[in-house]
Order: structure tokens, then sequence, then C-alpha cells
């Protein structure tokens, strides 16, 4: 609830600042593309007036350099043609001559009074004489606009030139002419393609030349009524106003009016020998165009711009969305595990206390009882006898969650050493067996092909794995079901020196649920309850044994079905030990194996195979004796046979009755077994059974059976007995208490073991330092002792320059036997550890392996 | 009369272990007289005394080991109590285990005297 809610704020936090990132980036790019909208626009109407004045001012200079070469021809005229010429008549025809040379269309004397006297073409009048004429006495040099009396319009140039007249005056100017399509001409004034077109106007407002273009007129218009009437001097916000101030003062002058809607810059200046003003007009519209051209593209690429930013803002947005929620569903989905965990453990923790407490109860319960009954022998035995069932119920129930803390807290170490598959197996078998027995369960072991029996493995962490899987196997098997064990061998992907090796426990018992099988590995769950009460145990021995399998670097896989049985599959790779093997071989015996399980008698063939041995086999005790019969008919016997003590029919004692009976004393008749045979061993004896195997037939195992009972026994007997031959062997026993070493030194003696003693480390490493090569043939080492531990010795002797200094075997004993301890004295270079107090069958055993 | 198994029943050993392991009822005998010559535990009283708690935990050790040695199964137990305690440096804890120590070592102490007296008369 508090989570999804939470959900939503992150959510709702995302979408609000997504949409106000949105609304603040199309803000901003809006008001930077107003922005830039204006500024763009000034600055194009700067330019536009920039050009303006730059083409006006070209434009006047243009005017001046083309008004000069004519009033220099004018002036040329004036100049080469002399005034003092008297025959007046002579005098104007030249006049008329040199100015037809120059192109003018007319020519005329002009006096005082203003009157023209025309030389040369049609007579014409100027629109404005005044300021012309006046400027003629002054003595300027002045154009003006004239029209003749078609109206057609030209352009004056007056000089100043004193020629005589017809009336016999002065004149006080020559004024020449050209048709005003010359100055439009020269000034390309008409052009329609310009950007901008011209107007030329007088002071007073009036066109001398007006372009095409009727748009201004009326400003014109309104320019000349406002020059008129000069009262009003009050300087008003006008254009016409300021326009017509300027004209007055002879100015530059720009401005922009608004005519039909539309803006245009003008732009006039005065030119120079006359009054005129040259206005130049540029219609917005083109300038207008430009900025709304260059507008609309910048407009196109804000957005886009402002697309693009939005579209990587969405992209980000998105995936962080998407991150947060997958976040969320991960912290949601670790939330429910820790929880889940926690609710196991404390579940698991109820379950344990429950657990605890039913054989505390019986073991306190039966205490009482017997405390009552003391007199009562068998009650007290009774009593004790379950108390000894619960405390080994309690006892297995603590060590599985030691294991496990020891696991969570990652302290379970292995500890590596060499051992025998046939002595782990046949262990197994022997602690299994009570069990199988009492549930009337068959028991059958099968190994195939292992050639490698002696490995490097935690023997101890192996044995509990088979017997967690096999007493499950037992646990979870109806009475009479049938439970197998099996092993083979292959290659090992890891290499040469490396056997890989399967085992397969399967049951037929009750089988798990898929959902059970789901969660086999999980500490702490019990998932099935029906399951757990019938039956006990932690529901840690499987983790357990997962977690040992994997630290041996092992598999385990499983196949279940409800109600058809449980398989288990295990895989190590055990590196070999290095050790010459014994080249097992017998002499080429005849041989039948008479056992029901078809499996088990090819195993069996196989191995004897490998140790020189030819093999028969049958699958009952009829067609063994049979089989027999046909050998010993041909006179080819069997010198050997192997018998199952379970038979289909017959069982092997019969059998083997029978063939006593049948045959005589001949063959040597075995009896294969899992079981204990102390029970029927008179029965066998007396049967004619020569001896027993014990299942599961390694190849050692047969070797030396059949070797033993061959009467080939030799000095290599692996079966322990109490007369080993030690004598003789020197033992260095370092051991800081004297009734410790007393009692070590009373039970060793009578091995024939000679022994020395040595109070602690110190002397320990003198005495051996001492000795003469070869003197001592193994140190037993105390751990803790005074002035020198067991390990400091250790290592202090294997590092002396002594011949035995390295070879010499050392073996731990100590109280503490833990596997941590024991990997401690390995690593200070001791060969082994035995645990006190000292077993002797133990230590014989130990010493033995070094004294080989 | 008091025989070898009242004497290790009297102080809660297992006689039928420590026979099993030394095999002679003699021998198991002759081991629980040199016992009481044994100076372990009192040199694990002294050392506790003068506070050299790694001797002591020494001496604590090997009474242990002779404990296990011997089947005293009641000693054993608050020997190893003793010298875990020690081992995980937790003196005040090995100074409260020691009166039950002291009165488990005195059991046996007390039962083999009582077993040699009562065999010398």
């Amino acid at each position: 609830m508090e989570n999804s809610k939470k959900k939503n704020s992150t959510t709702r936090f995302l979408t609000y600042s997504f949409v106000g990132l949105l609304i603040y980036s199309i803000i901003t790019f809006s008001l930077l593309g107003i922005y830039m909208g204006r500024r763009s626009k000034k600055a194009v109407y700067e330019i536009g007036q920039i050009y303006m004045s730059g083409m006006n001012e070209q434009m006047s200079r243009h005017f001046e350099t083309v008004i000069k070469l004519r009033f220099d021809q004018v002036g040329g005229i004036v100049s080469v043609v002399s005034a003092d010429n008297s025959d007046k008549e002579k005098l104007y025809e030249e006049l008329v001559y040199r100015a037809r040379v120059r192109g003018f269309d007319y020519l005329a004397l002009c006096s005082i009074e203003g009157d023209f006297q025309t030389l040369y073409g049609e007579s014409i009048q100027p629109l404005n004489p005044g300021p012309f004429v006046e400027a003629l006495v002054q003595g300027e040099q002045r154009v003006a606009v004239g029209s003749d009396s078609a109206g057609n319009e030209v352009v004056l140039f007056g000089v100043d030139a004193a020629y005589p007249m017809r009336n016999g005056d002065r004149s006080t100017g020559l004024i020449a002419a050209v048709p005003l399509e010359y100055i439009t001409d020269f000034l390309s004034l008409e052009n329609e393609n310009q950007l901008m077109y011209y107007h030329i106007i007088r002071p007073d407002g009036s066109f001398v030349i007006r372009n095409s273009n009727s748009e201004l007129w009326e400003f014109f218009e309104q320019l000349q009524e406002r020059l008129r009437s000069p009262a009003s001097e009050s300087p008003e916000e006008n254009p016409v106003e300021k326009f017509g101030a300027a004209l007055k003062n002879y100015e530059e002058y720009a401005a922009t009016l608004e005519v039909n809607g539309e803006e245009r810059q003008i732009y006039g200046i005065p030119l120079p020998y006359s009054e005129w003003y040259l206005v130049s007009v540029m219609p917005y519209s083109i300038l207008d165009d430009t900025i709304n051209n260059l507008s609309s593209q910048r407009l196109f690429m804000t957005v886009l711009s402002c697309a693009s930013i939005l579209i990587v803002l969405i992209w980000i947005f998105s995936r962080y969305f998407v991150i947060t929620r997958s976040q969320m569903r991960e912290l949601e989905k670790a939330r429910q595990e820790a929880l889940e965990a926690n609710k196991a453990k404390s579940d698991f923790l109820a379950n344990m206390s429950h657990d605890i407490r039913t054989p505390m109860n019986a073991i306190v319960g039966m205490t009482a009882i017997a405390t009552a009954h003391i007199d009562d022998r068998k009650q007290v035995q009774n009593c004790l006898r379950k108390i000894t069932l619960s405390s080994k119920h309690l006892l297995g129930l603590i060590n599985d969650v030691l294991d496990m803390s020891k696991i969570e807290s990652g302290k379970l170490t292995l500890t590596t050493e060499q051992i025998s598959l046939r002595e782990v197996v046949e262990g197994i078998v022997n602690i299994m067996q009570p069990q199988v027995k009492t549930k009337k369960q068959a028991f059958d072991i099968h190994v195939e092909n292992i050639s490698t029996e002696n490995v490097w493995c935690d023997g101890v962490r192996l044995n509990q794995v088979l017997l967690n899987l096999l007493s499950n196997a037992t646990k979870y098997t109806p009475e009479g079901g049938s439970i197998q064990l099996s092993l083979s061998e292959e290659k090992s992907p890891k290499g040469e020196n490396y056997a890989r090796i399967h085992i397969k426990v399967k049951d037929n018992g009750i089988g798990m649920s898929p959902d059970f099988l789901k969660k086999i590995y999980d500490a702490y769950s019990r998932a099935d309850e029906v399951r757990t009460s019938k039956t006990q145990g932690t529901g840690l021995g499987m983790a357990i044994t997962k977690y040992i399998v994997d630290a041996m670097e092992g598999t385990i896989d499983v196949q279940s079905e409800l109600g058809k049985g449980t398989e288990f599959f295990l895989t190590f790779d055990f590196e070999k030990v290095v050790a010459v093997e014994m080249d097992m071989v017998l002499p080429p015996w005849n041989m039948l194996v008479v056992d029901d399980d078809e499996l088990f008698c090819r195993t069996a063939i196989d191995t004897l195979k490998t140790i020189g041995i030819n093999a028969d086999w049958v699958l009952s005790g009829e067609k063994a004796i049979e089989r027999i019969n046909q050998r010993h008919q041909a006179g080819d016997n069997y010198q050997i046979i192997l018998l199952d003590w379970k038979l289909p029919g017959m069982d092997g004692i019969q059998v083997a009755r029978e063939i006593r009976r049948s045959f005589g004393n001949d063959e040597l008749i075995l009896l294969i077994s899992a079981y204990d045979w102390s029970e029927f061993e008179a029965e066998a004896r007396e049967a004619g059974i020569s001896g027993f195997i014990s299942k599961p037939l390694f190849k050692s195992t047969l070797y030396h059976a059949l070797r033993q009972y061959m009467d080939m026994e030799t000095e290599h007997d692996y079966v322990l007995k109490q007369d080993i031959d030690l004598s003789g062997r020197r033992i260095l026993l370092a051991e800081d208490n004297e009734l410790n070493w007393e009692v070590a030194s009373e039970l060793l003696s009578d091995l024939g073991l000679e022994l020395d003693w040595a109070e602690d480390g110190q002397i320990c490493l003198d005495k051996f330092q001492k000795s003469p090569e070869g003197y001592y043939d193994a140190i037993l080492m105390d751990i803790r002792m005074p002035h020198m531990t067991g390990y400091e010795a250790t290592r202090a002797i294997r590092a002396l320059d002594h011949p035995n200094a390295l070879s010499i075997p050392i073996i731990a004993m100590s109280a503490d036997a833990f596997s941590d301890d024991i990997q401690r004295c390995l690593e200070c270079g001791m060969n082994a550890h035995i645990a006190k107090p000292i077993d002797v069958v133990e230590l014989t055993r130990l010493l033995k392996r070094y004294f080989v | 009369m008091m025989d070898l198994k009242d004497c290790y029943i009297k102080f809660g050993g297992d006689f039928d272990e420590v026979l099993g392991r030394l095999r002679r009822e003699q021998t198991v005998l002759k081991f629980l007289y040199k016992f009481l010559d044994d100076k372990s535990f009192q040199l694990f009283e002294e050392s506790m005394g003068n506070q050299d708690y790694e001797e002591a935990l020494r001496a604590v050790h090997t009474l242990k080991g002779i404990c296990q040695n011997f089947s005293f199964t009641r000693l054993y137990e608050s020997s190893s109590r003793v010298t875990n305690a020690l081992k995980e440096s937790d003196w005040n804890k090995a100074i409260d285990m020691m009166p039950q120590l002291s009165r488990d070592y005195y059991e046996v102490r007390n039962a083999i005297e009582e077993l040699k007296h009562s065999k010398e008369e």
C-alpha cells in the first residue's frame, strides 16, 4: 500500500517535471524566436536604410557627374565662342553649330529679366523660371526643367554668358537643353526591376521628375500644400512636417511611411547644381519578404530544435521511468524474498524448537522413569535405550543446525585426505544396514567399473552426503521397498589425474512433488507438512548436502515422481591418489557368479576380468547347479563359486548345501552379502560355505578376498587385525603430561612399538635432531605443549637439516578434532591427525599407512 | 568393598569405554593411582590464582586430555567447558566455572582414594 503510494508519487513527480520542462522549453524557444525576429527585422531595416542612403548618394553623385558633363559642354561653348564678335548672326550661328555638335536640342540666351531668345530648336519656357534666372543672374550654373509648346519636357542647363542679344541687351546666361529622358535614362530612374524607385522634387514639393509609381503622389501633394502655407511653425510629429522642414534646410532625410497599409522607406537627398531633391522610395514589402522568409526559416529551425530536444527529453524521461520502475520492482522482489527467508527462518526456529523439545522431553521423561525404577534393571535398560535413541536423534538435529550455521557463516571447510571409496561405501553399508533391516527394505549396491578406489576427498563429508541421501531413501520408502546405491566411474574432463565418479541413490518410495523438488535444496523449508508429521528432521539435510557437493565441485541432480520414488545423481571429479596402485592380478581361475540381479552379475564379471579371472554368471541357484553339473561332466570344474545369499527359489545356503552334496568339496564357495552375516554364519559354515565377501564388490574387495581364501594371503592384508606386526618400530612421542604419556606408552607398547618420550615440543625437536638417520619411524605430536607447541615443533622439524626431516611421518594427537584444527595441522606439515583419546585401531591403521 | 566399576559410577565416568581402551582392569587401576599424582589441576588452580591464563589453559587442556584417556566423563565435561572459556579469553566465565571443576575433580580424586583405601585393606 505504502509502496504503491511511493510509486505513484514518483510517477507523479516524473510527469509533473516532464510537463514543466515541456512548457518551459516551449516558452523559452518562442520568446527566443520573437526576440530574434524583432532583432533581425530591425537589423534588416537598418541595412535597408544604409543601402538606400548609399544608393542615394551614388545616385546624387551620378547626377552630379552627368549634369556637370553637360555644364562643361555648355561652358565649353561659351569659352570657345567669343562674345566680342560684332556680327551677331555669325555669333549665333557659331553658338548653334557648337551646341548641335554637342547634342543639345535647344539653345537660347536669357536676359536679366528672364526673357528667352531662342537661337535654335523650339521655343521653351522653364517651368519654374524664378529661381533659375535668379541663379543665372548670380553667375551660377543651374539646371531646370522646361517645356516646349508641344509640352515635351526638357532639361535646361544655364551658364553665365554675356552675349549680345537681338534687342541689343547683353544676355545674362546661355541656356542649352536636352530631353528629360536624358536624365531619367542616365539615372535609370524608370527601371522597373530595381528595388527602389526615385522621384525628383523641388523644395516646394512639386515634382521635377515624377516616377510612374503613383503611391506617394498624395503624400507629395500634402507636402506641397504644407509648404505653401508657411504659417504653422509648430513642429508636429508628422512625416510631412518633418520632411518639409528637412527640405527647407536642404538636409538629408529618412523616414518610414505607411501607405495603403504597407510600409515604405523614403530617403531624400539634395542634388547639386539645382534646388532639387532626390527622393528614393523602397517598399518594405521586399524587405519584409526577406524578413518573413528568414523568420519562417528560423521558426522552422526553432521548432525543429525544440522538437528534437523534446524528443531527447521524452526518451530520457521514459528511460528513467522504466529504470525506476524496474528498480522498484526489484526492490519489491528483494523485500519479498527477505520476508520469505525471514519467515522461513522463524518457522524453522519454531519447528526446530518443537523438534528439539520432543526428544528432550523423552530424555527427561525417561530419566525420571529410570530414576523411579532404579532397582528394576529391565525397566532402566529400556529407559536407557530410549534415551540413547532420543539423544542420537537430538544430536543429529543439532549437528545439522551447526553445519548449517557453519555454512551460512562460510566456515564449513573441507579436509581433503586420501580416502578409499571402498572403505567409505563399506562404512555406509554397515551403518545403513540396521535401518534398512528394520524397515525390511531391499538394499542393493552396484559397483560398476570402479578402477580408481583411492582418491583425494573429504571422507567425512562424502559420508555425510551419502548417509543423508540413503537415510532419506529409507525414511521415505515404505516397508518392503527397495533402495539402490550405484557407483560408476568414467574419464574426468579435468584430466588424467582425475576420475569422474557417478553415484546414484535410488528408491521406490513416496517420491516428491514437482513443487517440493523446486525448493528441495532450500534451507529451512520443510514444505510438505504430511511428510514431516511422520518423519522427523531439521529439513536442513538437503541444503547441507547441496552445499557440500558444491564445495567438492560436484553436481547433484534429482528425479522424482510422487508415489514412484526418487533418484539422486551425484557426480564428482576426484583427484586420483598417485600412490602406486597394486598390480591386482590373480591366476585365471574359473569362477561362477550366482545372483538374481543381472546388472550386478555383469559388473562383477567385468571387475573379475580385470583381475584376470574367467567368470560366468547365472541368475538362480537352480541354474547354477545345472551349470556346475555341466562343467563337472566336462571335467572342467569351477574353482570358485560366488553365491548371493538372497536368491529366488533356493537361497544361497541351500544352493551351497546342494553343491556340496552333489559335487563334493572341490570348489570354493563364497557367499556375497550386503548384510551382516553373523546371524547366519554358523548355518552357512555348516552348509559348506568357505567364506564371505561383503558387498559392494570393489576390485580390491574381490582381489583380497579371493587371495585370502585361495591361500595366497601375504603381508598385504587389507583387513586390520590386532596382531599386526609393528614391533621394532620406534616412535617419538611428544606429550607434556606424564599420565597421558604413560597411557600412550602402555597402549602402543602392546603393539610392539618402541616409544621415546619427549616432554615438550622443544625436547621433541632436539631428540629428533640428534637421532641418527632412520632411527625414528614416526613422530606422534601433541599440539598444546609448553615451550613449543606441536605446530611450531613440526615446522621446526620440517626445516631441519636432517636426512629424515621431510620424510618422517608426523601425526598430530589432539583433543581438538575440528576440521579447522586438522587443516592447521596439515598446513604445518603434519601428515595426519588423530583425535584424543587414542584409538589403538585407528592409530595402527594410520601408522601402517606410513610404514609401507 | 568398592570395585573399579563402582568407583567410575561414583565420579561419573564411563568404565566400559576405558576398559575398551586399556583392556585390563589392572592397567586402569594402575593409571588411576597415577592420576592422584598428576599435578595438572593444581597447576591450573595456581595459574588462575596468578592470573597466568595461558598456563592455566594449557593445564586444564591437559586435564581434559587425561579425562578423555580415562573416560572421566563428568570431569571431562567441566574441564572442557573451562578450556573453551579460556580459549575464548573469557576469564570471568572460567573463574565462574572453577568451583564446579573443583567439585568434579575432587569427586574423582576422593573416589579413587577411597578405592585405593579399600583395596589396601
